[in-house]
């Protein structure tokens, strides 16, 4: 007779009670499901399994921040990473089940160290106190000189909370992030059509969706708690629009190949045939959009201060069907969402208005199906299936995180969100939603007390105005791109020119400008004009080659932090917690304490002023002292914004590492809260385009960013994100192995060009002369006439880095990128064209 | 009791989060010293991954030991040290009566063992630490790991565990199942 499941458990019932109670990981069947309650009741053993004791937390692998719980053995090393199950973002991938290969990871950074020769790596550890008096030093006679301006921050995700604080620390408004090469084309334009920020701030709602169009966006990397949802709605459909087939598409997804950069010809087209084929959702449009607004000849729209004396240039008219009349569109009954007719203004002359939606489908008739396949290689079958199926079915097109890609990309993302408004779908179950705000508080505020400003911290310090310094000073990438988020690009310049204003010293934190930001160069040229580069971070960054200080960060998993989970519609907090201390040999510290240390050797007044008393220089009174003041008035500001008992909080976030603290409500923004555009509806003409001088509608334009190629031996050279790659994570052990270093090739260019799987080729950028050898990998997963490298993976050129180690193979995307920056907008494209010889 | 791994292809997202989790999770001496696993070039764990392109989209199969009722690899060990565990139907090896003659990793139709670098004997899935996880009643690492719900593993016999639920709801196949193996490892294809 076989033995039961059941009585096998009995076998081993006292080493279940332990595995369970500690452990809680979902048992596989349900007997064990039944059998968990009840120890889990019981809670009477605390004896950790195979001696692991686990750590609640989230990860920091990436910037997503999922929700992961990390098993530390006897020893104290981290081992084995699992998700945390019941988190809103719950982990995990590929990059966050390498994280215990970071804690001890040979090539760590674990002393400070300044550069003898900058550019040759010549290194040599001093201790913090040598480090951070030669940084104060410098930075002193540089301010002297330029003024705290001259001082630039850039950062990636890591210690992104604090940036706002380094501002004022340093009197600079040249905190300068990495969003250009990321999300910022899209950013913008979901602050035009929506009126919303970040890439989280609207997402699909992947657990109810039944239909998602993915374009240049794939799940499978980063936000895994997106993911989650997705791949558990059991009747979700996916489509996937990209040049290659990211990881989604091994599964049951259908792959459409779209040949690089005529993403919005795709869209513009599927936008076209909703319209033509009637298949819009007309109460949304008339009720909560401006498609039924009416443009004059001049690209402004109609208001009541073109028509009557003194009226309000905020009311704006359309032609109401039920009486035909020229109405507000708030009191308009039914606005007619095609009118054109003839208008007589207050000055007497006439002029033909006609609605945004009208004028939309002029420009998308540019770009009938047939038309659009000449452009972007997809069928116009498929197109029209793709716009069909999304009308039929509630479909959503998602709204992209990484789009740093083609030049054109802003004009991509308005297109994807003007179909989500045509099809009415926006903050319904299943639709695009707006994210529920946690309320979390910002670090630091201008506030006026007393009839003075002030600016105060989340822990109640207060900075007056005359120490701002040139905190109000314009950002020199504002200067060149006035709608922009982050242009990294501008920073070059600043150094290079000195235009607006030079920059002199740079400060890099938990990033790598090499790495992540194109025309290499051009970076390099810049970083050896500076006076001071200061890189702070756990690995060797190829950045780190030209700094004149190094110094050593340290790692997520031996910090506690309070965050907003990133990736989910719900409001809810979460909890980093210390799972480890820094490994023997490593003298790691806070890239804050860092910040302040140098602020207080430098400009301590500023350092004082923001509440940094001299007491913190001792480490371990920081980390009492000063990170638990942070940590309660973070609690408190939450607790106070949600009416929530705080030691409620506090528990909650220790014992589960996160806290839900409104579950997404759907159906309440345009409905009953209006957007932050400027009419306030969902905006198919974008008005806040047109102010800044862009066209307010989406187009196709061919991209500047990189000659197209032409010749046999000529390619697009796009990139993704790959799930077990960030460019920390790239580093790690395991991925010698399953990292893909390589460049694909389809087989049809492959055979055309003699080369064979595994074949070494040289690439040349077409517009940079940029050189490299890589290894071909020929696979159906990319479209005819393009190659795709994985960005962040590889190409490493550090001298930090040993000769032989495998992170140096293959190719850094951006070294082949021209450069080229979108106007007004301020994003970047990491694209480029190459030319391929056989080795 | 006959415990089997279904993995639904269908959902799976090629996030190696399992692949790189094993290896954690179950060798982590090898992970500090920086061992591969010899016989796939590979990291060392108990699931490779091989991507077949035949002209079509391309498509993925993670490979590791495949629980075969009939299993090459016991037939082939001389000296009984690889076996099919009554209690779990689980092949087992008992490294205690291993001469590490190869035997095994020859036998595998499937390639799912390969040589501990440190020991010169055979590993497979499950890993030690996920074995413990098993012998608790749970999830091995593989299935406890995947963010994309990828992944189940119960009991054949116990027609309530996740497995039979979804074996009964999907079209199934088994890697190589001509070869008479009778393999508890199942792909959801549709």
């Amino acid at each position: 007779m076989k033995t039961r499941r059941r009585d096998f458990i009995k076998l081993s019932a006292a080493s279940t009670l332990a595995a369970l109670t500690m452990l809680s990981v979902q048992p596989h069947s349900v007997v064990g499901r039944m059998l968990a309650k009840q120890l889990l009741l019981e809670e009477t053993s605390k004896k950790p399994l195979e001696g692991l004791r686990f750590v609640k937390t989230f990860c920091g692998m990436c910037g997503a921040l999922c929700g992961i719980r990390v098993g530390v053995d006897s020893s104290g090393r981290p081992r084995v990473v699992l998700p945390l199950n019941g988190h809103p973002q719950r982990g995990l991938c590929g990059r966050s089940a390498t994280a215990p290969w970071l804690w001890d990871h040979p090539l760590r950074l674990k002393k400070p160290m300044v550069n003898e020769m900058r550019g040759e790596a010549r290194f040599k550890e001093v201790d913090w106190d040598t480090a951070l008096n030669g940084i104060a030093s410098k930075l002193k006679e540089i301010v002297s000189k330029y003024g705290y301006k001259a001082i630039a921050i850039t950062h990636h995700d890591a210690w992104s909370y604090y940036m706002p604080l380094f501002s004022y620390l340093f009197g600079t408004p040249n905190v300068i992030s990495h969003v250009s090469m990321c999300h910022a084309n899209g950013t913008v334009a979901r602050g035009h059509i929506l009126g919303a920020g970040g890439p989280p701030a609207v997402d699909p709602d992947y657990e109810n969706a039944s239909f998602l169009v993915l374009i240049g966006r794939t799940l499978s990397t980063a936000s895994m708690g997106a993911l989650h949802r997705a791949r558990t709605n059991k009747g979700l459909q996916i489509v996937v629009v990209d040049p290659r087939m990211p990881e989604i598409g091994f599964g049951d997804v259908k792959w459409i190949p779209i040949i690089p950069g005529t993403d919005a010809a795709f869209a513009l087209s599927i936008i076209y045939v909703l319209l033509e084929e009637e298949l819009y959702n007309a109460d949304f449009l008339k009720k909560y959009s401006n498609a039924p607004f009416l443009i004059k000849p001049d690209g402004k729209p109609l208001t009541e201060a073109d028509v009557v004396e003194g009226g309000d240039p905020k009311k704006y008219l359309v032609f109401d069907a039920k009486d035909g009349k020229l109405k507000d569109h708030k009191v308009a009954l039914d606005p007619d969402l095609w009118y054109v007719g003839e208008v007589t203004l207050k000055d007497g002359s006439k002029v033909t208005v006609k609605t945004a939606l009208t004028l939309l489908k002029e420009r998308a008739s540019n770009y009938k199906p047939e038309v659009a396949e000449s452009i972007t290689g997809v069928k116009a079958s498929e197109i029209r299936w793709v716009a069909r199926k999304l009308a039929l079915s509630n479909g959503v097109v998602d709204d992209t995180w990484y789009i740093a890609r083609n030049w054109n990309d802003y004009d991509d993302v308005r297109s994807f969100l003007i179909i989500n408004v045509l099809l009415g779908n926006i903050d319904k179950p299943g639709g695009l939603c707006f994210q529920e705000s946690s309320k979390f508080p910002s670090v630091i505020s201008v506030k006026t007390i007393e009839g003075k400003k002030v600016a105060e911290t989340v822990y109640g310090a207060r900075m007056p105005e005359e120490l701002f310094g040139d905190v109000t000073k314009t950002r020199v990438d504002r200067a060149k791109y006035p709608l922009t988020l982050s242009t990294f690009d501008a920073v070059l310049d600043a150094i290079l020119e000195e235009k607006p204003y030079p920059i002199k010293a740079l400060f890099i934190i938990g990033t790598n400008p090499i790495g992540r930001d194109m025309n290499t160069r051009k970076i390099i040229e810049a970083y050896k004009k500076l006076d001071l580069l200061v890189v702070i971070d756990i690995m060797p960054t190829d950045d780190a080659d030209y700094a004149d200080y190094v110094l050593p960060d340290t790692i997520f998993l031996e910090r506690e932090e309070i965050t907003s989970t990133k990736w989910t519609l719900h409001a809810s907090v979460q909890k980093q917690s210390k799972v480890v201390d820094p490994p023997k040999g490593v003298d790691a510290r806070d890239a804050l304490w860092i910040m302040f240390e140098i602020a207080r050797r430098a400009f301590p007044e500023r350092a004082k002023a923001l509440g940094w008393d001299d007491k913190y220089a001792d480490y371990e009174v920081y980390k009492d002292e000063f990170l638990h003041k942070l940590d309660e008035a973070i609690l408190s500001s939450l607790a106070k914004a949600w009416n929530i008992d705080k030691e409620k909080l506090k528990t909650a976030l220790e014992e589960e590492g996160y806290y839900v603290l409104s579950k997404k409500k759907y159906y309440v923004r345009p409905y009953k809260t209006a957007l932050a555009t400027p009419s306030g509806k969902a905006e198919i003409y974008s008005l806040a385009a047109l102010a800044a001088g862009l066209d307010p509608l989406p187009d196709y334009k061919p991209p500047p960013a990189y000659t197209p190629p032409k010749a046999p031996d000529e390619f697009y050279l796009v990139n993704g994100k790959s799930p077990l790659t960030s460019f920390q994570a790239s580093l790690m052990e395991p991925l010698r192995f399953v990292g893909d270093r390589s460049v694909w090739m389809n087989p049809k260019d492959a055979e055309r060009l003699g080369i064979r799987d595994g074949d070494m080729v040289e690439l040349e950028g077409i517009d940079t002369g940029w050189k490299a050898r890589v290894r071909i990998r020929v696979t159906e997963r990319v479209r005819e006439g393009v190659l795709f490298a994985y960005a962040t993976v590889c190409g490493r050129m550090s001298k930090l880095i040993p000769k032989d180690y495998f992170a140096r193979e293959g190719v850094n995307p951006n070294w082949f990128a021209k450069g080229y920056v979108i106007p007004i907008v301020g994003g970047g494209a990491s694209n480029s064209s190459v030319r391929v010889r056989k080795l | 009791m006959r415990l089997a791994y279904v993995w639904d292809s269908r959902k799976c997202i090629a996030c190696m989060a399992c692949v790189v989790a094993c290896a954690s999770a179950n060798y982590p001496e090898l992970m500090r010293e920086a061992k591969p696993n010899p016989q796939w070039n590979w990291l060392a764990g108990n699931i490779r991954v091989i991507v077949g392109e035949n002209g079509g989209k391309p498509e993925l199969r993670l490979i590791s030991c495949q629980h075969c009722e009939n299993a090459p690899c016991v037939s082939a060990c001389p000296t009984r040290a690889s076996y099919i565990d009554r209690r779990t139907g689980l092949v087992r090896i008992d490294h205690s009566k291993c001469i590490g003659c190869k035997a095994c990793l020859v036998a595998c139709p499937y390639g799912a063992r390969w040589l501990n670098p440190a020991t010169m004997l055979p590993e497979k899935c499950p890993g030690p630490f996920c074995s413990k996880l098993i012998e608790n009643g749970l999830n091995p690492v593989c299935v406890e790991v995947c963010p994309a719900g990828a992944r189940y593993f119960g009991d054949l016999d116990d027609p309530e565990s996740p497995v039979n639920e979804e074996l009964r709801k999907h079209r199934v196949e088994r890697m190589l199942e001509h070869l008479g193996t009778n393999p508890k490892w199942f792909v959801i294809t549709g």
